[in-house]
């Protein structure tokens, strides 16, 4: 294979071919980061406005202000709160829902699969689940914007195809030591599934952080909505800074949306396969 | 108590019986915990999924907040929705903004999955592959504002080079030539590198073997990808395909945090349609009734899909 870097005859075109493929792909990689980097550099640089990528002078007062204005620093909680809920509560009942769907001798299992399966195909629309929530009472209250999150029959069907690769020897040997059900779902499936467990949590979290839809619908009470409802509202309305203070309202938008990427931003590094891994079982299996 | 004297029975009997054949009553009791591990999911699955789901007889019914009672009135919503040149006009542009969307993510996310597989430096390699993929975490709302702040005609990034260029600045996000084409770029910041991650777990599995043999067959390069590595992946390819047609009138959150009343004619699409007449207007009845249509159209869809699929790789996308 003419694999060998070098510009001797025969590898001409391969080699102008890789400088150019480096090329491109470093220039695609800036592409990526500008709008972010971007952000960032105005978020700390009081200076006006304008076409720069490393900031003149450093400045973290409007990051100050976020954190101790309450009406940010409470949707910011809401955010926090709804996602630790969301990623335990989501967890749970995937990895319950993945569980039973295992048992194909249970009786009632092909109606649970796919009555599951349905809601894949099949969803009653936005107007329809506003009513419900609106009828049953559960408008302005944050679980109706987690629950929705934390199940999705993707994960479920993601969550089944791990479970159906655990040895069912292992099943029936603890059947026969006298384990229950629940003893066998949470000593054995569940530690032997924590790469699942990973990825599937991570996207529940990212996939919460990130909510938005559910919040605009299901609460109206101001003091229940995230920081991503938040955000928007505040770089649609100019109405960030307030009369008191004087920091440019751009330094401000900026600093919201440097405050809802970066925790993303931190885990990434740590757990990027995780994330990766649960789009290639889907791929495979889903 | 009569099926645990059941239970006793049928595990002397367990031999010559095998679980289906034992009476339902036994069955159920032995599976007891299942269903109340179900119970949970059961619930959160009955309260926003299918009590919806029976909700949809309100696209039938005259109902909006102010009637007391809603009045059935069989297919007269669809009768006013198809004589409405404002819900053709959504059903044009989602079917415009998203085809186009598709095959811009098909041929962008293909074409880069090969050149970064012709990349063999390891560290290098993941170095493109983590940058590239994290635009896809960012939320539509956090994207939008992103891209509002560096379009601005004001004070943004891309206008600022404009004027310092000698042109005058564009109002991106609010003009209607450039509104769409702005969505589908912005589309593609954040969907262009996750796009890859399975054509790139596809590549892997391309037969090295077919290369050199190629290679000794005198192929150059150029052939060998289009040759042997194409085909390869062409049923990864023709998945991703069919599943991104299949959602093909779903698309709502990038249109709706990207439009501005200034670009409603080349924006609205069904997504955002059924918000406006439902959630703004509270026109409950029509609003419910065009969101059935692109359900069922949907479904259709998607049920094509999964038989297309059946075919090409023998296993279905719905398992």
């Amino acid at each position: 294979m003419n694999d060998k870097f070098s510009f001797k005859k025969g590898h001409r075109g391969r080699a102008i071919f890789l400088i150019c493929n480096y090329m491109f792909l470093i220039a695609l990689m800036i592409c990526m980061t500008i709008p972010l980097l971007k952000v960032m550099v105005d978020s700390i640089d009081p200076t006006t406005y304008g076409i720069r990528l490393f900031p003149k002078k450093v400045d973290f007062s409007a990051y100050k202000h976020i954190l101790s204005r309450s009406s940010l620093y409470r949707p910011l909680w809401i955010s926090v709160y709804s996602t630790i809920v969301a990623t335990v509560v989501g967890l749970l009942l995937t990895t319950l829902a993945g569980y039973v769907i295992i048992q194909r001798e249970m009786p009632g299992h092909k109606l649970i699969v796919n009555s599951i399966m349905l809601t894949m195909l099949f969803s009653g629309g936005m107007i329809p689940t506003y009513l419900t929530i609106k009828t049953l009472g559960l408008m302005n209250n944050v679980m109706t914007c987690i629950l929705p999150v934390c199940l999705s029959s993707y994960n479920i069907i993601l969550m089944k195809s791990f479970f159906e690769g655990i040895p069912g020897t292992l099943y029936e040997a603890a059947e026969l030591d006298g384990a229950t059900p629940v003893g066998i779902f949470a000593r054995i499936v569940l530690p032997l599934s924590k790469p699942a467990l990973a990825s599937i949590g991570l996207f529940i979290a990212v996939g919460m952080w990130n909510n938005y839809m559910n919040f605009v619908l299901y609460i109206t009470d101001a003091n229940k909505k995230n920081f991503q409802v938040k955000v928007r509202e505040l770089i649609l309305n100019d109405g960030l800074s307030g009369s008191s203070i004087d920091i440019s309202e751009d330094m401000l938008k900026n600093a919201m949306v440097v405050i809802v990427v970066m925790p993303f931003l931190i885990i990434y590094p740590f757990l990027q396969k995780y994330f990766v891994k649960g789009v290639t079982i889907g791929a495979v299996k889903g | 108590m009569s099926s645990r004297n059941n239970e006793a029975v049928s595990s002397n009997d367990k031999m010559i019986l095998s679980n289906k054949d034992k009476p339902l009553s036994v069955r159920l009791y032995k599976y007891r915990w299942m269903y109340l591990m179900y119970l949970p999911v059961f619930i959160v699955l009955l309260i926003f999924e299918y009590i919806p789901m029976v909700g949809i007889v309100i696209g039938f019914c005259n109902y909006t907040p102010f009637t007391t009672k809603p009045e059935f009135i069989g297919l007269k919503n669809f009768q006013v929705l198809f004589g409405s040149e404002l819900f053709w006009r959504s059903f044009k542009n989602t079917l415009i903004i998203s085809s186009v969307n598709i095959v811009l993510s098909l041929t962008t996310c293909v074409g880069l999955a090969l050149l970064i597989d012709e990349i063999k430096t390891v560290w290098f390699r993941k170095i493109v592959q983590s940058i590239i993929y994290i635009p896809h975490f960012i939320s539509w709302v956090v994207v939008a504002s992103i891209f509002t702040m560096i379009l601005s005609p004001t004070s943004g990034l891309i206008n600022g080079f404009i004027e310092k260029l000698g042109g005058d600045s564009i109002y991106f996000l609010a003009d209607e030539k450039w509104w769409r084409p702005m969505l589908w770029i912005i589309e593609r910041w954040k969907g262009i590198g996750w796009g890859t991650i399975v054509y790139m777990a596809a590549l892997t599995g391309v037969d090295q073997e077919m290369h050199e043999a190629a290679t000794i067959d005198g192929a150059n390069r150029w052939q060998r990808v289009m040759y042997i590595t194409v085909p390869a992946i062409s049923p990864t390819i023709l998945v991703v395909f069919i599943m991104d047609l299949a959602k093909v009138l779903n698309i709502f959150e990038p249109v709706w945090v990207l439009q501005n009343a200034a670009v409603l004619s080349v924006s609205d699409v069904i997504g955002t349609y059924v918000y406006r007449i439902g959630i703004t207007n509270a026109q409950y009845g029509m609003s419910t009734a065009a969101g059935l249509f692109r359900s069922v159209i949907s479904v259709v869809l998607v049920t094509l899909a999964n038989r297309a699929s059946r075919k090409i790789r023998g296993e279905g996308i719905l398992s």
